[in-house]
């Protein structure tokens, strides 16, 4: 055992020393195959990161939402129904909710304006709670200027601010005017007693499919949406979009698992002749195939890690400035915030799977040709 | 000690570029002399010298070394024992180019597994018998043409093997470094060691250190000359 790990390490130094004999050859090979690793880890760091940023979200969302239908489209729900449903057991609570868009003529941006469910949250009279992009694309001058809406040619409603949120909520908050109620009724011109939606919270979460089935006969014109579902398209919509960024990188490495082959296939005289010197001294074709391993083993990880380690840096230093725009979606505000950083093993494990392998498989039969050469080829 | 009996070397067989190089040699090499074999090129000396040291394989015949037939062994037995009998010393010396002359000494060593640290001292201890401790750290591609022998009679003993194999050793010396390495050969010998090598080279064959001159042509024996 001693002297198997001897001999590697002998192999793993003579390795390192050919590596530096050829810098700028294999510099040139490691950055390539590094920019690689880059492009795919860090579309996965980000779904992921997001994914999980959603989830984080979502666990603070009701249960199951009501939402009123009339010929197929969302609308108003009358708040009549509240009491109704609030008679079903296993409801722990229910609230009805306001909420809705107004596009903004001047920059062309969707806020989001809202209610908050708990009125101790909500703004005094007159005044609004804002997310974080709002004062930015308003290009509001200062902390405390007031916010102008305009919904039609002419009008103007003025709103002060009460409190601007934080950019750590910012990817549910980034386009949020949160309002009281009297204010966004009038705001919006809505009759005392509907609401936009109602959300309730249930007592055992098992009980759900029970609870979402109970309503659906009660209310058979709503439509019931349960957080698992909200959750799952999510998840959907993320997977989408990391599977356009996997696919482009995808290419990439079929591109370069090509170049790798190609590059080893054509072992250039002087690594040709290197190995026939090798073998003419006494190594074996074991001992030359361990040696090109343990060089691609060196090159892949090392690339592996930087790949791996620029990404994280793009991802939670600099906010993943190369691929936000595809993997957050297109808007015109677009949340800035910064993400919790983390790292999935499991996700971790399958990208090395997948770049370090294909990388020493396709190097790996070229190598095993050259180095069953005769060795007394070095003679001639 | 060395055994070669009809012993023929066909390359490309079967084909229409196949080519005779060895045909039908028998021969007997002495332990502890100093062989050299002559002749012109395509002469096969050189494809006798990689038959003998286990680098290829006859078409026919058979190499003993001390009684035990190495020419039907596979590969790897093969190379184990080219490693454990025979050093090698190149026409062109062969060293590789961006490692230290010491490096360059230690390479048949790194597949054997060694303390590290006892190569290095037994490769410096050769360096030093040879004249050339100096240059251990310097690459060998800044050595001059006797240097570059020198680390390569190194390489070729690292492993301490019985026999030294030279091709052509002297083709790319002048006079003074030719008589320095007979003089190298003549003190491993003393040290017991057996020596087979090619040369071109009339100043080796008229050599007093050499005990025996095998002449070849077309790839069979000529004549042997005491």
């Amino acid at each position: 055992m001693t002297s198997w790990l001897r001999r590697q390490r002998a192999l793993a130094e003579y390795t390192l020393a050919a590596l530096a004999r050829r810098r700028i050859k294999n510099t040139g090979l490691l950055l390539i195959y590094a920019m690689v690793i880059f492009v795919v880890a860090s579309a996965t760091l980000f779904a992921t990161a997001l994914r999980k940023e959603a989830e984080v979200v979502l666990a603070e969302a009701p249960e199951v939402i009501i939402q009123n239908l009339v010929m197929g489209r969302h609308d108003l729900i009358p708040g009549d129904v509240i009491a109704e449903i609030d008679g079903i057991r296993g409801v722990a609570s229910i609230k009805g909710r306001l909420w809705g868009y107004f596009y903004d003529r001047l920059n062309g941006a969707n806020y989001t304006l809202m209610v908050p469910l708990d009125p101790a949250m909500a703004p005094p009279a007159g005044q609004a709670i804002i997310g974080e992009s709002l004062p930015r694309v308003r290009e509001m001058p200062w902390e405390t200027a007031p916010l102008f809406l305009s919904r039609t040619p002419g009008d103007l409603v003025r709103f002060d601010i009460a409190k601007r949120l934080s950019s750590d909520s910012a990817l549910v908050s980034t386009d949020l005017i949160l309002l009281n109620e009297a204010n966004f009724r009038a705001f919006f011109e809505l009759p005392e007693d509907v609401y936009t939606d109602i959300a309730l919270s249930i007592r055992n979460p098992r009980e759900i499919d029970t609870i979402v089935e109970k309503i659906g006969r009660l209310l058979p014109n709503a439509r019931l949406v349960t957080r698992d579902e909200i959750a799952r398209t999510y998840q959907k919509l993320f997977s989408w979009r990391e599977g356009i960024m996997v696919l482009l990188a995808g290419a990439s490495v079929l591109a370069f698992v090509i170049f790798a082959a190609e590059k080893a296939s054509g072992l250039s005289a002087e690594e040709t002749r290197e190995i026939g010197i090798l073998k003419a001294i006494g190594w074996d074709t074991g001992d030359v195939i361990a040696m090109k391993l343990w060089e691609g083993g060196l090159v892949s990880f090392g690339a592996f890690l930087l790949g791996t380690v620029l990404a994280y840096l793009h991802v939670f230093a600099f906010d993943a400035g190369l691929f936000a725009s595809v993997l957050k979606g297109w808007s015109v505000i677009y949340p800035d915030f910064a993400l919790t950083p983390g790292i999935d093993g499991l996700q971790l494990t399958a990208l090395f799977f997948l770049t370090v392998l294909p990388y020493m498989a396709a190097t790996i039969v070229p190598i095993w040709r050259a180095a069953t050469a005769d060795p007394d080829q070095v003679m001639r | 000690m060395i055994s070669v009996q009809s012993v023929c070397k066909t390359y490309n067989e079967g084909r229409p570029s196949a080519l005779t190089a060895l045909d039908g040699i028998d021969l007997e090499i002495a332990r502890n002399a100093l062989t050299v074999f002559k002749g012109p090129s395509g002469s096969g000396k050189t494809t006798l010298l990689s038959i003998i040291s286990c680098m290829a394989r006859p078409t026919s015949g058979r190499v003993l070394i001390d009684g035990r037939m190495v020419s039907g062994l596979p590969e790897r037995f093969l190379t184990l024992e080219r490693r454990r009998t025979f050093g090698f010393v190149f026409q062109r010396f062969n060293l590789i180019r961006g490692l230290s002359v010491l490096e360059n000494v230690l390479l048949p060593a790194t597949p054997l597994g060694g303390e590290r640290r006892a190569d290095a001292k037994r490769a410096l201890a050769r360096l030093e018998m040879l004249g050339i401790a100096g240059k251990a750290g310097e690459r060998v591609e800044f050595l001059s043409g006797g240097e570059a022998q020198r680390a390569a009679i190194a390489r070729a003993l690292i492993n301490d093997p019985p026999v030294l194999i030279a091709d052509e050793p002297t083709a790319n010396l002048d006079t003074e470094l030719a008589h320095r390495f007979l003089d190298i050969v003549s003190g491993l010998r003393a040290e017991g060691r057996t020596v087979i090598m090619t040369s071109h080279d009339p100043r080796i064959w008229a050599a007093d250190q050499v005990d025996r001159v095998v002449s070849m042509r077309d790839g069979r024996l000529e004549e042997n000359e005491a």
